[in-house]
């Protein structure tokens, strides 16, 4: 029976990986891990209430349902990936079927670890993952924090299985809101600026798709460089300064337009939100 | 900074009641009202009267102007070429050196450039380097920056001051007695200047090695970016340097006649300092140097 799996059995080519719930972020995730050849598809069960994502899933190769329960008896790597309104209904309905075997992990936004623990069973396994829409293209940012009985093991599975979505890192939860803050929102602030950067090229005279790619690929290159070189990226901006050249004026204008402030608002903004949001 | 002889120094000046004229004497500088006495008994030449006087002071002393002479210009604004054309009518090969320093000079902690003219050789420039080098950093540039340097270095102390001012009196809203408030700002900037000129790292850096997540530093860092902070101070050196161009070509298109500028120096003097004799007014000018004998 899959309920005796022994505790040592944490090969991820043996592991079984169940997701309540099927969304954007569960198929995030999923993608990464089969990207990275680290879970075979056969292995992974996900449930949804209708067939709307399921439909994707199955493309993939996985498995299907549209029963929880039957999510947690068949896997010992459980994903909890619903809408937050509805998880406290979801850990009810599965909480009889949670043993000590189980790896417990929410992607759930705003929902403690001290909650989902008071909904779980004493002895259950839980971690707190905030992800970010770009484990989508395995270029993803996750932190994670580990609950009251999840130990070494576990955190050491979780980081290497995510790894293959991006960067993941184990945090303390309070980081956790202002990851959501810095790169769960994150995301959306650079598309916005990738937005902005090609709309000032269109008004320079560049068709609209061409300076699209661009944008994108001058934040990618950016990005890389600052991640390949480790270098202050005040550094690497002063590299690219020429005295008197187009960069350093360009640069002037947006101090005017006191971007880092608004930034920083920004993060600051989404953070407490979460924060909030968490209450709830 | 031990790097000269007072009794080497002649500077002179109309106006021997100036405060300035009696810190230099009693350093033991030799002072006289007349200019051309200063200029025969000297090789190395400190121009350091306002940019309008330049060219009056060069037609003053241009006859007296041999080849050794080493003409070093502090005035901003005011370019080689126009000095070395004024020269030319008097001295084939005037070695010209222009230099754009600052105040702190007073405190040997001074920034200065320099750019040399055209028939002024290697060890002319160096010579000024060392001079300068005693009270603060000196380097050379080409001349297209010191424009760029005056709004920089030039009026930064300016800017430092300002900043030094509004610093304290954070301090006295939060109940710093302001004597302690000013001599804390002030030691914070030049111990910060400190670790960033004896340092390898970016400022950027340096920032973030001060700024706890989530303490008293970044929360005030943030205050000062939604303010603009960084941009006003791009844009009081871009001020100063632009300022420092449009003067530069006024002075170039000789807006201000030489005859005017002595007639209003003329009255100025008359009023201020009654006791002078006319003979000697005839001699006005605000020409202060330092000299070298060999």
């Amino acid at each position: 029976a899959r309920g005796a799996w022994p505790r040592v059995a944490m090969e991820a080519s043996e592991l079984w990986v169940g997701f309540v719930g099927a969304g954007r972020m569960a198929g995030g995730l999923v993608r990464g891990l089969l990207q990275a050849g680290k879970v075979p598809a056969s292995n992974i069960l996900a449930s949804a209430p209708s067939d709307k994502n399921l439909d994707a899933w199955q493309k993939l190769g996985c498995r299907t349902t549209h029963c929880n329960l039957e999510v947690v008896h068949r896997s010992t790597l459980v994903f909890l990936a619903t809408k937050p309104h509805i998880l406290p209904g979801v850990l009810e309905e599965i909480r009889p079927a949670v043993g000590s075997h189980h790896i417990v992990v929410s992607l759930v936004a705003g929902v403690t670890i001290q909650t989902l623990q008071r909904l779980l069973p004493p002895w259950t396994k839980v971690l707190r993952i905030m992800p970010n829409l770009p484990c989508v293209v395995q270029a993803g940012a996750m932190v994670f924090s580990r609950g009251s009985n999840a130990g070494d093991e576990e955190a050491a599975l979780l980081k290497s299985l995510l790894s293959s979505c991006g960067l993941c890192e184990e945090v303390p939860e309070s980081y956790i809101d202002i990851h959501t803050g810095l790169s769960g929102s994150g995301v959306a602030y650079v598309y916005l600026f990738a937005e902005a950067l090609a709309e000032g090229a269109v008004k320079m005279g560049m068709p609209g798709a061409l300076a699209s790619r661009i944008a994108a690929q001058t934040l990618l290159g950016a990005a890389k460089m600052l991640l390949e070189t480790g270098e202050h990226p005040a550094k690497l901006r002063g590299d690219v300064c020429t005295p008197g050249g187009t960069t350093i004026y360009a640069l002037h204008q947006l101090e005017k337009g006191a971007l880092r402030a608004t930034v920083m608002d920004a993060v600051e903004a989404a953070t407490n939100r979460a924060c909030d949001m968490a209450k709830d | 900074a031990g790097v000269l002889a007072a009794h080497k120094i002649t500077a002179s000046s109309p106006d021997t009641d100036l405060p300035t004229v009696s810190g230099l004497r009693k350093m033991g500088v030799n002072f006289t009202v007349s200019n051309k006495d200063t200029v025969k008994s000297s090789d190395v030449l400190f121009l350091a009267v306002k940019p309008p006087i330049i060219p009056f002071i060069l037609e003053e002393v241009g006859p007296d102007i041999e080849a050794r002479h080493i003409v070093v210009s502090c005035a901003a604004g005011v370019t080689i070429s126009s000095i070395e054309k004024k020269l030319s009518t008097f001295c084939p090969t005037p070695k010209v050196i222009r230099c754009m320093t600052n105040t702190p000079v007073i405190v040997r902690e001074g920034a200065t450039v320099y750019a040399t003219g055209t028939h002024a050789d290697v060890e002319d420039g160096k010579l000024l380097e060392q001079l300068m080098a005693s009270v603060g950093f000196c380097t050379e540039v080409e001349e297209d920056l010191i424009d760029a340097v005056t709004g920089l270095s030039g009026s930064g102390p300016a800017y430092a001051f300002t900043a030094l001012d509004a610093l304290a009196d954070g301090g006295v809203k939060m109940g710093l007695p302001r004597r302690l408030a000013v001599r804390l700002g002030a030691q914070a900037l030049l111990g910060a200047a400190k670790m960033l000129l004896e340092s390898e790292q970016h400022p950027g850096q340096l920032k973030d090695n001060v700024c706890s997540p989530g303490g008293a530093t970044i929360h005030a860092l943030h205050f000062l970016e939604s303010g603009g902070f960084r941009s006003l101070l791009i844009n009081a050196v871009e001020a100063s340097c632009i300022r420092t161009r449009e003067l530069q070509h006024l002075a170039d298109q000789e807006k201000i006649s030489p005859a005017a500028i002595k007639k209003t120096l003329l009255d100025k003097v008359k009023l201020e300092s009654p006791s002078l004799s006319v003979a000697s007014a005839s001699k006005v000018s605000l020409f202060t140097h330092k000299s070298k004998k060999n």
